[in-house]
């Protein structure tokens, strides 16, 4: 069940949320994220985006391999800590005075 | 705060005996030294008292240098205007030293906002380009309040500079205050290749933060030039992306700004580090209170987190064995029982002892119901395929007969997960409401396969069900799955393949043959497709042959003659060997001494010639009599020819064709003695069927000794004849066959030949035709015994590469190891030694205490077939 290639996509992490696509999209959607990421992110450029959006899309562009990722993925032994998301979801309009502290720090 | 400084005069000769230069030389060495430490201040208390003592230029210049690295030092510690103040003393009192000191001045002014003096500059209608280059440069790395650029009163009020910071002023004003359109972008007040031209492309990198469009954002942050001032902000950016591992390692400001804009993780992250810490360590005494403060913590920095953080904390807990009441008690309820919960319980349990895949199978049905009742997937999606095919897998590594019993127990003592439903939300409390009558329908393996590849049939489901089916039933069902894989794969010529042997094996040959012609329609190049049909038309003229029927039996063969692959390697003496067979039931004699000596010429052997034909005879069912009519008598060999490679060529061609040879008793002694000489030269393949031929008829000796040749030659075939050495031991050496069996699969695993771990595995098993004993429940239930170290491996293979001879001494008996410990009492009680049935039921007993115990680890309530869980 598990002999697939191990790309640079935690177990834990949503392919979805990678290519930015909603959980019930269907393959003309994924596949148009995809593409649309891609020249975002060439290879050239943005090798390792690149590498987590192609990891993301063939885990999402195969059925099966979708439906594993969706049994498996979860990994109740996983430090508590990776389930921080990984990045600021909510962002708060502050005005400018946070943002100039950082530049008039010595 | 500064004294006076004596003004440079002419040195005197000397002082204390010493020259002015000696004195001058060491004590500068020392200021040297402490300006290179950062000690700026005694070190120009010192240049002071050295000047003050000596008044030399050279006295003076290192005053000066100790006054710029003390400025230079306020500066950086932020003492602007301490700074500002020795600057003008300098200037004043070393009018001269202005240059040395003009860097400084710019800096001060920098700090203080005073742009002025900066740029005042730049109204100069001719100043050169290489000023203009260092000011611009300055004002790149140094601006960072845009507010006193754009009020600076030394340029004119329409100078570019003055219109660009106001600009970017206002444009930062609103990017971080809210959406903005991307006209109020454009800035084109600012160019991009000028000073300011960073801040531009910072005011975009917020505004696209702000948008969400975080790969917009990173390349701005990108095309930011590191030394400028807006590069200040990068840090804090990339880690509001996600970038950066995390706000600890960030300044201070930064810190303070991604916990204004995304709220502070660290207090959170902290709290469930020392959460893992406590489950890692199994401190139940600090579960509670960290789960506690944990959850608290997410409450307050990342709410949307919570519920999942509880789920996650419920199962760890569970494996911890905390007290559920406990639990939910701290953390204000239970955990959500929603699909994410029963899938993550699922698989915390998967992986335990046999009973456990059980269990985990009930739980993955609890997600099941749910994932379907929360849209996860349709019910017949491919996700509920993959379901139905993980649930079959996890049964399948439960032994067959253990899985009745455990199926039986748990469908006697299983009532559900209602009692868990206590204070769970309407939406999932109505799932199990829905499936009140209990199908236990997940604890069938036939079941899960049938239902898997009805919804998503594809050749990896079918090929698994069918090897189940195989290992379980008779050949109805499983030619009856195979069917079924031929209606749903039609284009597939496995289960053609599949059926074609199943009719074979029976004898069924018309039948088999229609499948293999169905097979040659879809894919006639097929390696396998190819060896069918070879053997197939050799096994129906073996049949015409044991019929007394060889005209019949020569239609075959000429159909044999026309196919490419019977004239490949030594099958054309295999051929002549069945139309000897042939003149021998005609009574051809004469005919037949010409096949014998087409068979001989082609195998260059007399004496595989004979052995090929006796197995060819034999096969077809010809007496010995009639065989001896028509063989040699004798078989001469050459002094060059090797009867052991004679025999293995030829039982290399009985494996071939399906048809196993047997050694003739006249030659096991000559071939033994071949094998044993040091300087045999039979290649790894010829060894391997010698071997395999020997084994067929119970010849261990003659098995142990090509397995011994074969280990000799070394390199990447070591594995296979480790294998052939652990089938070839007698049945008394099973712990020295049970370490070359793991060294085997250990091997094997190394070289990537899963065929061979595979085989390993059913052999130590017992499921290889080697028989299971009574150690047996203990092996199977150690998910290491296959794990050997680089070591052990060496060690086995060095012990077997020296056992050259075949083991003939049994061991003693086992109750004498047992009898050992009290010998006084071995006279008196001689007659109530255990015997070797008592010591088996010891055993026994040992090892089921032992699964027992395992069981016990992770499952404390085995009869109800439920846990109280939450």
């Amino acid at each position: 069940m598990n002999r697939h290639r191990q790309g640079v996509i935690a177990a834990h992490e949503d392919p979805r949320e990678i290519l930015g696509v909603a959980p019930n999209a269907g393959d003309e959607e994924i596949r148009a994220a995809y593409l649309r990421k891609v020249k975002e992110n060439p290879p050239d450029r943005a090798p390792a985006a690149f590498e987590r959006i192609r990891d993301a899309y063939e885990i999402l562009r195969d059925p099966r391999r979708r439906a594993l990722h969706l049994l498996l993925s979860a990994d109740p032994e996983a430090p508590l800590v990776s389930l921080l998301p990984t990045r600021t979801r909510e962002r708060r309009f502050t005005g400018p005075g946070p943002w100039l502290a950082v530049m008039r720090e010595k | 705060m500064f004294g006076k400084h004596k003004q440079t005069k002419t040195p005197p000769a000397s002082v204390g005996g010493m020259t002015d230069t000696s004195v001058l030389t060491s004590q500068e060495e020392e200021v040297r030294a402490m300006l290179a430490r950062g000690s700026t201040k005694p070190a120009l208390e010192l240049a002071k008292k050295i000047h003050k003592q000596l008044g030399t230029q050279a006295s003076e210049a290192l005053l000066l240098d100790a006054y710029v690295a003390r400025i230079r030092s306020l500066l950086e510690h932020g003492l602007t205007v301490e700074a500002k103040a020795l600057l003008e003393l300098v200037r004043e009192r070393y009018p001269y030293a202005k240059d040395k000191v003009a860097d400084l001045g710019v800096k001060v002014a920098v700090r203080q906002g005073n742009w002025d003096e900066v740029v005042g500059a730049l109204n100069a209608p001719a100043i050169p380009e290489e000023k203009r280059a260092a000011i611009e440069r300055v004002l790149k790395c140094q601006v960072t309040d845009l507010s006193a650029l754009a009020e600076c009163a030394a340029l004119a009020p329409q100078h570019p500079l003055r219109v660009g910071a106001a600009a970017l002023r206002k444009a930062i004003e609103a990017v971080t205050s809210g959406q903005v359109t991307d006209d109020a972008l454009r800035l084109p007040e600012v160019s991009h290749r000028g000073p300011l031209g960073p801040w531009k492309t910072l005011v975009r990198a917020i505004a696209h933060f702000y948008r969400q469009d975080d790969v917009a954002c990173e390349r701005c942050l990108q095309n930011i030039d590191p030394d400028s001032a807006p590069a200040r902000l990068v840090p804090a950016l990339q880690a509001m992306l996600g970038r950066r591992p995390g706000e600890h390692r960030l300044s201070t400001a930064s810190a303070s700004l991604v916990g204004q804009v995304g709220g502070s993780m660290e207090g959170l992250r902290n709290a469930l580090r020392s959460l893992d810490a406590a489950f890692a360590a199994d401190a139940q005494s600090k579960i509670i209170p960290e789960a506690q403060r944990t959850i608290s913590a997410c409450r307050a920095a990342c709410p949307e987190l919570v519920e999942r953080l509880h789920q996650h904390i419920a199962i760890r807990a569970v494996n911890s064995e905390v007290r559920p009441s406990r639990l939910q008690a701290s953390m204000g309820g239970p955990a959500i029982q929603n699909a994410y919960f029963w899938r993550l319980f699922a698989r915390s349990v998967e992986g335990g002892a046999d009973f456990l895949a059980v269990e985990a199978c009930s739980l993955w049905e609890q997600f099941r119901q749910h994932a379907l009742a929360e849209g996860w997937f349709q019910e017949d999606g491919p996700e509920a395929a993959a379901l139905y095919l993980h649930m079959a897998e996890l049964l399948l590594e439960i032994p067959s007969e253990e899985l009745i019993e455990i199926r039986a127990e748990f469908m006697k003592g299983f009532s559900g997960y209602g009692h868990s439903y206590e204070g769970q939300p309407p939406a999932v409390r109505a799932v199990p409401a829905k499936h009140r009558t209990p199908d236990f329908y997940y604890l069938f393996p036939e079941g899960l396969f049938e239902r898997s590849c009805a919804i998503d049939p594809h050749r990896e489901a079918f090929e698994r069900w069918l090897d189940w089916e195989r290992q379980q039933s008779d050949w109805k069902t499983a030619d009856r799955v195979a069917e079924s894989w031929r209606r749903a794969l039609p284009n597939d010529s496995q289960p053609l393949l599949y059926l074609m042997e199943s009719a074979e094996e029976r004898g069924a040959l018309n039948k088999a043959l229609g499948y293999l012609e169905q097979a040659e329609k879809l894919d006639a190049l097929k390696p396998e497709v190819r060896r069918a049909a070879l053997r197939l038309l050799v096994a129906q003229a073996v049949r015409y042959l044991r019929q007394r029927k060889p005209r019949r039996a020569e239609e075959k063969l000429v159909d044999l003659e026309a196919l490419p692959q019977a004239h490949e390697t030594d099958r054309p003496a295999f051929l002549a060997a069945l139309r000897w067979t042939g003149c021998v039931i005609l009574g051809e004699d004469k005919a037949a001494s010409g096949y014998f000596t087409q068979v001989s010429q082609l195998l260059e052997s007399p004496a595989a010639a004979v052995l090929i034909c006796r197995s060819a005879g034999n096969a077809c069912g010809l007496e010995p009599n009639e065989m001896d009519r028509c063989l040699p008598r004798k078989v001469f060999l050459d002094q060059t020819d090797s009867l052991a490679g004679a025999v293995a060529r030829a039982c290399a061609l009985g494996d071939d064709m399906n048809v196993a040879f047997t050694i003739p008793r006249e030659f096991q002694r000559e071939i033994f003695k071949e094998l044993s000489d040091d300087h045999c030269s039979l290649e790894a393949r010829q060894l391997r069927a010698l071997a395999e031929a020997a084994l067929r008829h119970s010849l261990g000796e003659l098995a142990y000794a090509a397995s011994a040749a074969g280990l000799a030659k070394g390199g990447a075939t070591e594995a296979r004849f480790l294998l052939l050495r652990a089938r070839a031991l007698p049945s008394w050496e099973f712990e020295r066959r049970s370490d070359c069996l793991a060294v085997t699969a250990e091997l094997a695993r190394r070289q990537r030949d899963m065929a061979l771990v595979d085989e390993a595995v059913d052999l130590q098993r017992g499921h290889g035709g080697l028989g299971t004993d009574f150690l047996d429940p203990l092996d199977t239930l150690d998910e290491h015994a296959f794990s050997r170290t680089t070591e052990q491996v060496n060690a086995v293979l060095k012990r077997e590469k020296q056992s050259c001879t075949f083991p003939v001494q049994e061991p003693e008996p086992f109750y004498d190891r047992f009898g050992e410990e009290d010998e006084a009492d071995e006279e008196d009680e001689e007659d109530e030694l255990p015997t070797f049935g008592d010591i088996a039921r010891l055993l026994l007993e040992s090892a089921k205490a032992k699964v027992k115990k395992k069981r016990g680890q992770k499952h404390q309530d085995e009869t109800s077939g439920q846990r109280s869980l939450f």
